[in-house]
């Protein structure tokens, strides 16, 4: 069985993020790691490579910098890469799936693909969606459990609650895997050694025939979060309080 | 000249960084407060390859570079001193010498198991008389038949009583030399031997979930063969194994340096007085942009140091001046941190006492910084 990971290249969340110029932050400060709901779905792959044999391909739509990431995932047992180079770290999620499913075509159409259940730097929760319909293959996102036998998967998804919804589909189709699913290994430090070795081919979105400037949305600016203000006390009996609360909605902040 | 690391020592600072956050970082608290040594985080660092970091794949060690194992060290002790002890002790006093001077037996039989992390081994050296007079060891072992008999005690030993301990190396006193000074050498003991008694030693300061030991010897009998190396090497084994322990306390110096002025950056950025983050006032930017100078420049040192031993150069020098350079920019590093934390750096659920407590230890252990500046001094021709 050949498995596909998409695996993201995304600013660590602890990481500070410092915005340059309009629409760029400064990379080179802040630590970059495998986007962590992409984990769950690279342990899944090597848990099923490891019990019915195959091979597991990660495929990665992102800078160059996104290979020393790659290589993290390789470490946890991957055999190899394909990495799609581009130039900006927020790409939409209309071109990204359009390469990542070039990419796969070129490569040969996986049995099975992960990906995570979104990215934590955009959180855009699409890409996973536009891949699966432009394959026209079954998508199911957000899952837990996840069972792959022959030509059949079945996914678990909690639906709140404590509900959860158990879906069959045929192979091949896209999981989109989420916490809980299992957990993710620490690569030993051999496997860290061989990873160095394993294959990351690179191509561009050119080499496969898609044009960089064909986005359907384009990022125009990045802004910092505003900083909080420190919050208000309003003292008083209940209906003091009641009173001040409705004029200060009203007339100082005036969305009432 | 070249400051950059190599893709894989990268990737292994990633990694030790991302397991000791997620796995050491919720316990370190609680296992400090309880003077728990946890087996459990002792195995799991081991299946990530943290001991015999240096060994070769022959006796199923990891086969890594010294710097690799040094940045694994910073990396696990800027979240707990307690757990990189156990990792510094377990490479280079436990595993050390028995791969640099143990028999093809005594490395086959000991090794595969200590590098997996299913056991750990301690290394005998300080008794209650004999501190930095490491010289001075009285414990005896005379060779009757086929057994050498040993007969004496250690004290403050590492990972040398806990369940995981297979055994220990014990310096002591096995004849005199030609200039009537006492001839030592090492010798292997495994946990069980009749007569050897391991007993912990608890209410310590700091590194409080790392296990420590006193060991007596009472007519404990084992093979001639369980001597490491040959008769009369002890007292070179044991500095050659220090020169290299020097190496693994600095980074822990460095990376308790390091956690503590992670926490304390944090903490000035957050707390406010006055209408503003404390990071504002000068008094309190000074102390950080002081901490980051000399994190900077403990971690060039020690690197160089790691580097000339990785380049098979005399490296004894920069191994003391790391080792004392770096403790010490800890102490200072964990002065201010504590002090930036204000009453709450006093506080136990703030990490940062326990950096505080688990510093002092860096001064003392491996050689006291006097004992350090003596081993500089006389390099330089004193
Ligand atoms: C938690 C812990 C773990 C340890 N682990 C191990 C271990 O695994 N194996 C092991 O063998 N040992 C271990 N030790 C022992 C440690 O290495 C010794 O404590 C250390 O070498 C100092 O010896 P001492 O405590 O006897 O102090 P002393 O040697 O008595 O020193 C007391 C003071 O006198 C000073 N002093 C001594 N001689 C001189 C001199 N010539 N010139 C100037 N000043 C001098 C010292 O610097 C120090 O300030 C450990 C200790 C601790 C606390």
């Amino acid at each position: 069985m050949k498995i596909c990971v998409c695996v993201k290249h995304v600013p660590d969340t602890a990481a500070t993020i410092k915005i340059d110029g309009e629409t760029g932050f400064k990379d080179s400060e802040i630590k970059f790691v495998v986007n962590p709901y992409d984990e769950y779905g690279v342990e899944e792959a090597v848990k099923l490579k490891e019990k019915n044999g195959g091979e597991v391909v990660i495929v990665t739509v992102g800078k160059p910098e996104a290979a020393a990431t790659i290589r993290s995932a390789l470490a946890m047992g991957a055999d190899r890469a394909i990495l799609v180079t581009t130039d900006s770290q927020f790409l939409d999620a209309s071109l990204t799936a359009k390469a990542l499913k070039a990419a796969m075509e070129k490569d040969g159409l996986p049995d099975l693909i992960f990906t995570g259940k979104g990215s934590v730097d955009t959180e855009s929760f699409q890409t996973q969606y536009r891949l699966a319909h432009s394959l026209g293959i079954p998508v199911v996102n957000e899952v837990s459990t996840l069972s792959v036998d022959g030509k059949k998967a079945v996914a678990e998804l909690e639906v709140g609650g404590g509900d959860k919804q158990v879906i069959e589909m045929g192979l091949p189709c896209v999981i989109g895997a989420t916490k809980g699913l299992n957990e993710p290994r620490y690569p030993k430090f051999p496997d860290i050694m061989k990873a160095k070795k394993k294959k990351i081919d690179e191509m561009t979105l050119a080499d496969l025939g898609l044009d960089a400037s064909a986005q359907g949305v384009t990022l125009e600016k990045l802004e910092p979060v505003p900083e909080r203000t420190g919050a208000k006390m309003i003292e008083g009996s209940v209906e003091e309080q009641v009173t001040e609360l409705i004029r200060i909605l009203k007339q100082d902040e005036k969305v009432l | 000249m070249d400051f950059d690391l190599t893709k894989e020592q990268e990737m292994i600072r990633k990694e030790v960084r991302k397991f000791a956050r997620n796995e050491i970082a919720p316990k370190a608290g609680d296992l400090d407060e309880n003077e728990e040594f946890s087996e459990d985080l002792t195995r799991k660092m081991g299946e990530i390859g943290l001991f015999g970091m240096f060994v070769s794949e022959a006796y199923e060690g990891q086969a890594m570079d010294y710097i690799s194992y040094i940045i694994a060290v910073e990396e696990i002790a800027r979240i707990d001193g307690s757990q990189a002890a156990t990792i510094a002790a377990g490479n280079s006093l436990g595993i050390g010498p028995i791969y640099y001077f143990g028999t093809e037996d005594q490395k086959q039989k000991y090794l595969p198991k200590l590098c997996a992390g299913e056991g750990l081994w301690g290394f005998g050296l300080t008794e209650p008389t004999a501190g930095s007079d490491a010289g001075g060891s009285k414990t005896t072992a005379v060779l009757d038949g086929n057994e050498w008999v040993i007969n004496g005690s250690k004290i403050f030993i590492t990972n040398a009583a806990c369940d995981m301990t297979m055994g220990v190396t014990v310096q002591a006193v096995t004849g005199t030399r030609d200039n009537g000074k006492p001839e030592y050498s090492c010798i292997l003991v495994e946990a069980g031997t009749p007569g050897f008694k391991a007993v912990p030693m608890h209410k310590k300061m700091m590194w409080r979930a790392s296990n420590t030991a006193e060991l007596y010897f009472d007519d404990v009998r084992v093979p001639k063969e369980n001597i490491l190396g040959k008769k009369g090497d002890g007292f070179h084994q044991m500095l050659a194994t220090l020169d290299g322990g020097r190496l693994s306390i600095g980074a822990m110096g460095l990376g308790g340096a390091q956690g503590a002025y992670d926490l304390a950056l944090a903490y000035a950025k957050e707390r406010e007085q006055f209408g503003q983050p404390i990071s504002k006032f000068q008094a309190i930017a000074f102390k950080l942009a002081d901490c980051a100078m000399e994190i900077e420049c403990a971690r060039n040192l020690l690197y160089k140091a790691c580097w000339l031993k990785s380049h098979h150069r005399p490296f004894e020098k920069e191994a003391a001046m790391g080792k004392l350079y770096c403790s010490e920019v800890m102490n200072r590093v964990v002065n201010h941190a504590v002090q930036i934390h204000g009453g709450y750096g006093l506080m136990k659920e703030y990490n940062v006492e326990r950096f505080f407590r688990d510093q002092k230890l860096l001064e003392i252990g491996e050689g006291t910084s006097e004992v350090q500046r003596l081993v500089i001094s006389r390099y330089i021709g004193c």
